[in-house]
């Protein structure tokens, strides 16, 4: 009885997984075999000998390299800022007590509801009256300070014994020695699991880039990308998947190197408590 | 003593950001909403509650909204339901766990845009794989993103294929606070497999579930790029949605009191949906175990 139960467990698992990887699959497959073998239909099985033709193409008509680093830069810029500036409010909120701290509090928590995408007009006013449309710097400066992240650590801040505090204090460490050498440390899965979930969700971002750029020297991959299939109307799927192919996988790399930590880290990113 | 400007200092930094990209821009639109500001006035004109008018007579706003809540239902409780489905069966079984949470999660790690690419290709209606495999069935095969019957519906499909791994896994992690005891006792009292879950796993989840519900209701307002690349939101309008329907107005037609009247609307229905789901569910919810 248990037994047969485990196998038609195995085999609904089996075929949710593998209708889930087809497009994978696809993407991969694709991207190394010559677009008229797969106008022809003949695209399901891997290619007997990869074809480069595809990447060639890719790389000749469109600068993906200069976005690859845009989007190194964005990214990875979006996610240092938020560090420096989600780490210290999230130690203030856990640690200190002060007049207001709770309305304040509110703030960084109704932001987690409201998206970003809701906000698109008046922030692209802003930017505009900054002077800084069409720079790197107005794709990262809208996300840096995030509720999401504050709320996160806060939790793990808040759950450090008040005696490891008074302990610091006794060897005359102040706020910043404290977080810095002891909390820091200590908070560690938690940074890791916000760094990825945000690397993740950047490396995505398609309309706020959409809107605040115009010139490919500072477009990102994945405006780059959606530039490129506009421009190749003609439908090559073979360089359209090489392309996509290509923006997909840094990520995808970064997923499948570090597997335990991306799915700890996004099975941990819900909001406990 | 902590003295009293020392919190400031640590939340000054946050705080600026969070108030210049997030609550004036709020306020921002509030007060636009109530302005004629588009390509002709040049400048933004008092107009009281015009914006507001036009849009409730605007047959296009009520075409979006529609699609916008079809869109969020019907992407929302069947990922729920399937992705708690297979969180319990990989919890209950014990190989090729990894193998299985890796290929249903990773379509969250892949960028939309990417999705996008791929999906549009899978939906081709001749060379498509998915009309392909119901060729093979002999079943009836849409046009799905040309035709305005299934374009939303194709949106939904893959809407559907890009979140369920990451509420699978959020999921599994609320599933892993249940004690083993529960199911246990189930077993003795000869619960079959469905009974078991219904009255266990069911209520014992459902701080899990409440928070994938907030986090899906805030997604599906959010969607947008795949509209942009796949169909415009077309054909008509049968695919826009609300944060296309912004993007338009602001972007393409420049009209910014209209497209602020809309941003107005769209987070008060949100705060207010998000709040309203907090207050019905969140007391309701079992909070014993965390």
């Amino acid at each position: 009885m248990k037994k047969r139960g485990n196998i038609i467990k195995h085999i609904v698992l089996f075929v949710f997984t593998i209708a889930t990887l087809v497009p994978l699959y696809l993407i991969v497959i694709m991207a190394f075999k010559p677009g008229d073998v797969i106008f022809h239909g003949n695209y399901l099985l891997p290619p007997l000998k990869p074809f480069l033709g595809n990447f060639k193409i890719v790389f000749e008509s469109a600068p993906f390299f200069t976005y690859l680093l845009n989007t190194i830069i964005v990214v990875f810029g979006i996610l240092i800022f938020q560090l420096v500036l989600v780490i210290p409010a999230a130690y203030a909120f856990a640690r200190m007590n002060f007049k207001g701290s709770n309305i304040l509090f509110m703030l960084y928590v109704i932001q987690i509801m409201l998206p970003l995408e809701a906000l698109i007009v008046p922030n692209y006013m802003i930017i505009r009256k900054l002077g800084l449309i069409d720079t790197r710097i107005s794709m990262i400066l809208p996300f840096i300070a995030s509720g999401y992240g504050t709320f996160l650590l806060r939790q793990v801040f808040k759950q450090i014994p008040k005696e490891l505090e008074d302990a610091a204090i006794i060897d005359g460490c102040g706020h910043l020695k404290f977080l810095w050498y002891v909390l820091i440390p200590l908070a560690r899965p938690t940074i890791v699991a916000f760094s990825l979930v945000s690397i993740v969700t950047h490396w995505q971002d398609y309309l706020w880039p959409l809107i605040v750029t115009n010139s490919p020297s500072v477009r990102t991959l994945t405006i780059g990308l959606g530039m490129f299939v506009q421009q190749e109307s003609g439908a090559d799927w073979g360089v359209l998947m090489a392309a996509t192919l290509f923006i997909s996988a840094p990520v995808l790399i970064l997923f499948f190197t570090l597997q335990k930590t991306f799915i700890k880290s996004f099975m941990t990113s819900g909001l406990k408590g | 003593m902590v003295r009293k400007y020392k919190p400031f200092l640590f939340l000054l930094p946050s705080l600026v950001f969070l108030i210049l990209f997030t609550y004036f821009p709020i306020s921002y639109s509030l007060f636009y909403s109530f302005h004629e500001y588009n390509m002709y006035t040049r400048k933004p004109i008092f107009c009281g509650l015009k914006n507001y008018i036009n849009m409730l007579h605007d047959s296009i706003f009520w075409q979006v909204v529609f699609n916008n809540v079809i869109y969020g239902v019907f992407t929302i409780f069947p990922t729920m339901f399937m992705a708690l489905f297979l969180a319990i069966l990989i919890d209950e079984v014990s190989k090729f766990k990894t193998f299985y949470q890796m290929g249903i999660f990773y379509p969250t790690i892949i960028p939309m845009t990417a999705a996008a690419m791929v999906w549009m290709f899978m939906y081709d209606p001749s060379l498509g794989i998915i009309n392909k495999f119901l060729g093979l069935l002999h079943l009836p095969q849409p046009g799905w993103l040309g035709d305005s019957k299934t374009s939303l519906l194709s949106l939904i499909i893959m809407a559907i294929w890009k979140n369920l791994g990451y509420y699978m896994l959020l999921y599994l992690a609320g599933l892993q606070l249940i004690p083993r005891e529960l199911y246990e006792a189930a077993d003795i009292e000869g619960a079959n497999w469905f009974r078991k879950h219904y009255h266990v796993t069911f209520p014992l989840v459902s701080p899990t579930t409440l928070f994938v519900f907030i986090v899906s209701i805030i997604q599906s307002f959010k969607v947008f790029t795949q509209v942009y690349l796949m169909t415009q939101g077309g054909p008509g309008y049968s695919s826009s949605v609300l944060v296309f329907y912004i993007y338009e107005n602001a972007f393409r037609y420049w009209d910014i009191g209209m497209a602020s009247a809309l941003t107005s609307v769209m987070i008060l229905v949100l705060l207010f949906l998000v709040l309203l789901v907090f207050g019905v569910f969140g007391k309701r919810v079992t909070y014993s175990l965390i």
